[in-house]
């Protein structure tokens, strides 16, 4: 046999050298193709390697429910921060910021304060380090805890609260800190409005200003930098490239469809009629579009809202606690059930990419549902006679 | 100048092809399970023994890869001065290195991917590691296929014990 390939070979006017060459370029091609077919899935993982890791671990050190449980059990606010204390990522924070001897009311509002430094400081870290291709997003991200020191600020003023007071409340956590540091010598909500000109949120808040002085009332401000909040995160994540921005779009999306909805059933139940309403609704979303945002405020009542989301995955989640609403009047049940929805979805994100943005995104969720957790029981403890099963029920 | 026969250099090939795509395989495999393990490590230091044993899971490819090249270089006459081979356990040779070095190059790749998930498994949760070497060590079962083919190969091809 060997001859005969020899034979062949020979027959065909080649020679041992150019064979052997043929041979060598032939696999080299093959070679190629093969690399170039399967670094492509490894070049989309590879980036997601180190910080999917690193959140992997702090998803690891969020509270489980049986520590849930002790806080639940806890007697005091200064229980809540003792046991606080004993956790790392919690520990240097309650250290820092944390005043001996608080009476019990301003034990409650301190500790809601190490939370939001916590929070903040888990955006931060987030932001720094995720991939390039969703860092804008995560930056966006990053920023509510300048948004949350606007509001304190715009309210401690409106409250003609000290600037003592006032200090004591920003969350010594963002970017414009220091900005915010030298507005608490500020004397009225538009001296604040003033101290921002040339930030990103001057112009959002000029454009309310006028809502204000006709109102007197800082909601119209608040609800001004929600919208620009919400705005800057949808459009930092409305560039779906690839499976990882479209995922991550699809949960930014989710976040704001879940804020105008809430906007929408919370106003339908006040009575407000569309003019009222239209101003803070974010004009786009993941499932729910424009045209119909517009049908769902000009819906008759909460029951027609709902009947207009059929065909979108929030149907099911509010027909399904039509009931309870009905029973109870209250709005917050839907609140509550668009919540566990998000959560839920963030984590059906995690479970389905866990090479990707998914565990980034899982983690950003169960994180700011642990802070909100702990602020309903820090809230609570405030609250002489509220049971542990009235608690548990309150909680997301 | 040293003359080498068309099936020996053809072995020589094959050697290349095994130990080069076992190796690449391996190494793509061992670095994605690094990076994984390095993000552990910076979170949580007692992850470093855990993350090494994971990140050495995909060696194996190499390791594979690495024996059958010896095995070729030695029975085509390159190391140890034997006969030289036909073309046809030449192109046999090709073959042999083909199948292992492909076969390490997904398997590897595929290790790497499964040790830089359980890695983040088991930084969330200790209990995770157990499962988590089981669920790494099954990508392994294609490169001992190809290496077992390459063995085979060799022996019904005339190479080893020819």
């Amino acid at each position: 046999m060997a001859e005969d390939l020899t034979t062949i070979i020979t027959s065909l006017g080649i020679t041992n050298e150019s064979f052997l060459a043929i041979v060598v370029i032939v696999l080299l091609v093959i070679g190629a193709v093969v690399v170039v077919i399967v670094s492509r899935p490894v070049l989309d993982i590879y980036p997601y390697l180190l910080p999917n890791a690193k959140i992997r671990a702090r998803k690891g050190r969020l509270f489980d429910e049986k520590q849930f449980a002790d806080f639940i059990e806890a007697d005091s606010g200064k229980e809540i921060i003792h046991y606080l204390r004993g956790f790392p990522d919690y520990s240097f924070h309650v250290d820092t910021h944390f005043e001996k001897d608080l009476i019990a009311t301003a034990v409650n509002h301190q500790i809601e304060k190490v939370l939001d430094i916590q929070l903040g400081e888990t955006y931060n870290l987030i932001s720094r380090i995720v991939p390039d291709n969703i860092k804008k997003v995560f930056k966006v991200l990053a920023k509510k805890s300048d948004i949350e020191n606007i509001k304190t600020l715009l309210v401690s003023k409106e409250a003609n609260l000290t600037n003592e007071k006032t200090e004591e409340l920003l969350i010594p956590v963002g970017s414009l800190y220091h900005t915010f540091e030298q507005l608490i010598d500020s004397r009225t909500v538009e001296d604040v409005v003033a101290g921002l000109d040339g930030t990103e949120y001057g112009s959002v808040l000029e454009n309310a200003l006028n809502n204000y002085k006709e109102t007197k009332t800082v909601l119209h401000l608040e609800s001004a930098l929600d919208k620009y909040y919400l705005e800057s995160l949808l459009s930092a994540a409305n560039v779906p490239a690839e499976d990882n921005t479209r995922i991550l779009y699809s949960y930014i999306g989710s976040q704001v469809d879940i804020a105008n909805l809430k906007i929408i059933l919370r106003s339908k139940v006040d009575g407000l009629n569309y003019e009222t309403i239209a101003p803070h609704i974010i004009e786009d979303g993941y499932q729910i579009k424009e045209w119909k945002l517009k049908d769902l405020i000009e819906s008759e009542n909460v029951t027609g809202i709902i009947n207009g989301l059929e065909n979108t995955d929030y149907f099911p989640v509010l027909n399904e606690t039509v009931d309870i609403y009905n029973e109870s009047g209250s709005v917050s049940i839907f609140e509550k059930a668009l919540d566990s929805y998000l959560s839920n979805y963030a984590n059906s994100l995690a479970l389905k990419n866990p090479l990707g943005v998914g565990p980034i995104i899982g983690y950003t969720n169960k994180k700011e549902k642990e802070i909100k957790n702990l602020k309903i029981i820090v809230r609570a403890k405030r609250e002489a006679g509220l049971s542990q099963s009235a608690l548990e029920e309150m909680l997301l | 100048m040293v003359v080498i026969e068309l099936g020996t250099a053809l072995a020589a090939i094959g050697a290349g092809v095994a130990i080069g795509f076992a190796g690449l395989g391996s190494g793509l495999g061992q670095g994605i399970a690094a990076a994984g393990s390095v993000g552990a490590v910076a979170e949580d230091n007692d992850m470093f023994a855990r993350g090494i044993i994971f990140t050495a899971l995909p060696e194996t490819q190499a390791i594979y890869g690495f024996l059958i090249a010896i095995l070729l270089l030695v029975f085509s006459g390159l190391l140890g001065g034997g006969k030289g081979l036909d073309v046809s356990s030449g192109l046999v040779a090709i073959g042999v290195g083909a199948s292992i070095g492909f076969a390490g190059l997904g398997s590897g790749m595929g290790q790497g991917i499964a040790a830089a998930s359980s890695v983040g498994a088991v930084v969330e949760d200790n209990d995770m590691f157990a499962r988590g070497i089981i669920f790494t060590a099954l990508p392994e079962t294609q490169a001992i296929y190809g290496f077992l083919i390459a063995i085979l190969l060799m022996v019904f091809g005339g190479i080893l014990g020819g």
